[in-house]
This record gives structure tokens, sequence and C-alpha cells, in this order.
């Protein structure tokens, strides 16, 4: 209660002080020129001042929006660069007479957000804002233009659940070069942009450096993606070479990205069952 | 408000219209003892009754000396509104919770000296800037600040002599 007693007479005298300062200084500015024209300059430093506050908070938080809309755009563009690549590959096989890749022009894109991520288990995993009634289905591949994400788990009907590429369970397939050897490459589980690519037959020769590439051969990826660089190798069981290779794909920095879905995956699994 | 304090304070407005009238020797000096006379206000007074004594003084000066009309209403205003709050930093929360009132005799000339310079400061402060509205160039307006503080606090330390409460008994 004394507490109360004392705001409102604060309140008060400082509601009286700034009416009165106010007529005070209205009464120094409309008598005198001089001080109307200081009054205005400071006036309008202030406002610019405010104004340019404002605009830049307003600005920040339209960052979100903004970055929303450069990912569609991202996503569109992508679209068409597949589109033509693709129509260029198809005139490139029909000039050369080679027979028709499976996979090729077989692949749907749409853009998702990533809901949640984590990134500092063994099993890491990602949850996507696109679900069954968007079209995904499991097997379906998560990528961006830095590179291969994961690949879709679990389906619901708004959301799904994918296996992080940094993950110990994910392998994809992988292209040392661009018409290199193939192998399987996995998480090195436990740097942020670290894989090794695995069983690279000795034979083929590489430099640290090399871009390794998505081989086409796993019907969740489309081929020609790139993935990162190679790095150290070594040779396993005087076989093979064991490569590492550092991602281009930032995973702490990941927020929008493209969900890949190849429409014949259900006739190649039918084909493999019967096999 | 006491009386005798009324009287004193009005025939010092009056001192203060003959000095703002016809003590022009220099721009640089500017003698004033109104932010004394706020300050001196007896303590029981709340601070929305010394924005009201303030304004109605500063009013007073603007229009009956030739000045800039709303110069010492815009510089007189704050020096009432901070008044509380300097008294409480200079006398400490003792004196409110007292009912007392500060004078030279009860708490030293020291205090009493660090209270009028605050609250010359601040009236000189914003009377300058204003009445210079940046057109005055800097060295200007600080020379004219320290040597009116100077005149205006030795003429306030009289004035606080005259208005503290020891001195009316």
């Amino acid at each position: 209660m004394p507490k109360d007693r004392k705001i409102i007479p604060t309140i008060l005298s400082a509601a009286i002080f700034i009416i009165m300062e106010v007529a005070a200084l209205n009464m120094l500015a409309n008598n005198n020129a001089i001080q109307r024209l200081w009054f205005a300059q400071a006036a309008h430093r202030f406002m610019a001042k405010a104004w340019g506050a404002s605009e830049e908070i307003k600005y920040y938080f339209s960052l979100k929006k903004q970055n929303e809309m450069l990912a569609a755009e991202n996503f569109f563009l992508n679209e068409k660069l597949r589109f033509y690549s693709e129509r260029l590959t198809e005139k490139a096989q029909s000039s050369l007479q080679l027979p028709e890749s499976g996979n090729e022009g077989g692949f749907e894109y749409q853009n998702a957000s990533i809901v949640k991520i984590s990134n500092n288990k063994q099993h890491n995993y990602i949850i996507i804002d696109k679900g069954s009634e968007d079209g995904i289905t499991t097997r379906s591949g998560i990528l961006t233009s830095q590179g291969v994400v994961g690949i879709i788990d679990a389906v619901s009907k708004h959301y799904s659940y994918a296996l992080s590429f940094r993950n110990a369970d994910v392998s994809i397939s992988a292209r040392l070069g661009q018409e290199g050897a193939v192998g399987p490459l996995i998480w090195d589980g436990h740097s942020t942009n670290g894989a090794i690519l695995k069983e690279i037959p000795l034979q083929y020769k590489f430099q640290p450096g090399d871009t390794v590439w998505t081989s086409g051969y796993s019907s969740i990826f489309p081929p020609d993606i790139p993935l990162g660089v190679t790095g150290d190798s070594r040779i396993v069981n005087g076989a093979t070479n064991e490569i590492k290779v550092t991602l281009f794909q930032d995973f702490t920095a990941l927020r929008f990205v493209t969900v890949v879905n190849n429409r014949n995956l259900e006739d190649i699994e039918e084909l493999e069952a019967h096999e | 408000m006491n009386k005798s304090f009324t009287l004193i304070f009005l025939l010092l407005l009056a001192g203060q219209l003959l000095i703002s009238n016809y003590f022009h020797v220099t721009p640089y000096l500017l003698l004033t003892m109104l932010p004394t006379m706020i300050l001196c206000i007896p303590s029981r007074y709340s601070t929305t009754v010394a924005l009201f004594v303030a304004f109605a003084t500063g009013f007073a000066v603007d229009f009956l000396t030739e000045g800039l009309a709303g110069l010492n209403i815009s510089a007189l205003v704050p020096v009432a509104f901070c008044r509380k709050w300097i008294i409480r930093l200079v006398f400490g929360e003792d004196l409110f919770s007292r009912g007392d009132d500060f004078s030279i005799k009860r708490y030293g000339l020291g205090k009493v000296a660090m209270a009028i310079l605050l609250a010359t400061s601040l009236f000189l402060f914003i009377y300058i800037a204003a009445d210079g509205a940046g057109i005055r160039p800097l060295w200007f307006n600080t020379l004219r600040f320290f040597g009116s503080l100077i005149i205006s606090f030795l003429l306030s330390l009289c004035v606080a002599d005259l208005l503290t409460p020891d001195d009316r008994k």
C-alpha cells in the first residue's frame, strides 16, 4: 500500500512536468524564430533516427519471411535446372544412341522446411513439415544444393521422420569424380562435416580435393549431386581404398531442404524382389 | 507555505527581475538565483507544488524581463522536478522522514553548496543550450556555463541562507 501511495503522486508529478515543459518549449519556439528552427532540426534528427531504427527492426523480423521466399525461389530455380539438365542428357544420349538410363527423369522434387533436427547423437534424425498428404513416401531422399541430407524413414499425415546422413545406419552410393569408381559413403561418426568413402578399388587414381558425387545407383537419390571433396586415404586389407571426404553440407545451419521421390521406386523394388 | 518564506521568495523574485533587466555586464555571465529559490521550497511541499511555483516564477521572469519567452520556465521546471532527488542525493532520506528542511547551520556549507551546484548546473545547462539554439559555438556555451555557475553559486549561497528555516526563526 505505501508503495502504491507513492507511485500515483510520482506519475502525476511526472505528467505535470511533461505538460509544463512542453508548454514552455512551445512558448519558446513560437516566440523566437531561431529556437523554432533549432527545435525543428532536433525533431527532424530524432524522427530520422527513430524511423531508421524502426525500419531496421522491421527488416530484422521480416528475415524469416524473406528466407522462406528465397528458399521457394531457390527450389523453383533448381527444378528448372534439373529439367534442362535432364533434357540435355537425354539429347546427348539420343545423339550417341545410348540406352536410356532407368532412373533419370524419374524423380519428383518438392521443397520442405526442417521442423526438428538432432546433430549430437550417433543416430541423428530430421523431422520435416511435409507428410503423406503432400505426397511424401518412405525411402524418399532429402537433399539440398550442397548435398545429401537424409532418407525418409516414416511418414505421418503432415510430417515425415528421416534418418540424417549423420546417422551410423545410413549409407549412400557415391562416385569418385564424374566417371570414377563407386562405393558406399558413410558418416565418419564424429565430425560435423566428415564422411568416409569406402571400397574404392586400388586401381582408381584420385587426388585430394577431387569432388565426390551421388552415383545414382541407389534409386533414392538422382545422380551427379555434389557431396564433398576427397582428403586423406588409407588402404584397407590391401584391396581397397578408404577415403576421407569433407562434405559441402553444413548440418548445423540446415533450414530448407528438397525432398526427392523416385517415381519408379516401386517398379525397381518389385524387380529386386523377383530376383 | 510559511508567510515569511513566501515574502522572502517574492522579494527575491523582484530582485531577480531587477538583475535580469539591468545586470548585463557581459554575454558570458548569467546571474540567477531561481534554481536555489526552487530548491529551498520546504520539503513538506510535494513536487507538484514545486512544479507550479517554478512555472509561475519562470513565467513572471520571462514576461517581465527582456529575455526570450519560455526560456526561464523551460529551465526552471526541470529543477523543480528534480528537487527532491537532489535533496535526497545530498542530504539523504532522513531529511524527508523527519519532515525536516535543510539549512547551512544544520547540514553544513559543503552539503548545501553541493545541492546548489547541482540545481544551478541543471538550470544553466538547459538555459544556455536553449538560448544558444545550436548557433553559439561550444566554447562560448562552456565558458558561459562555468562563468555563470561561479557567480550564480556565490549569490545562491546568500539566497539559501535567507530562505532556509533556521534563519527565518
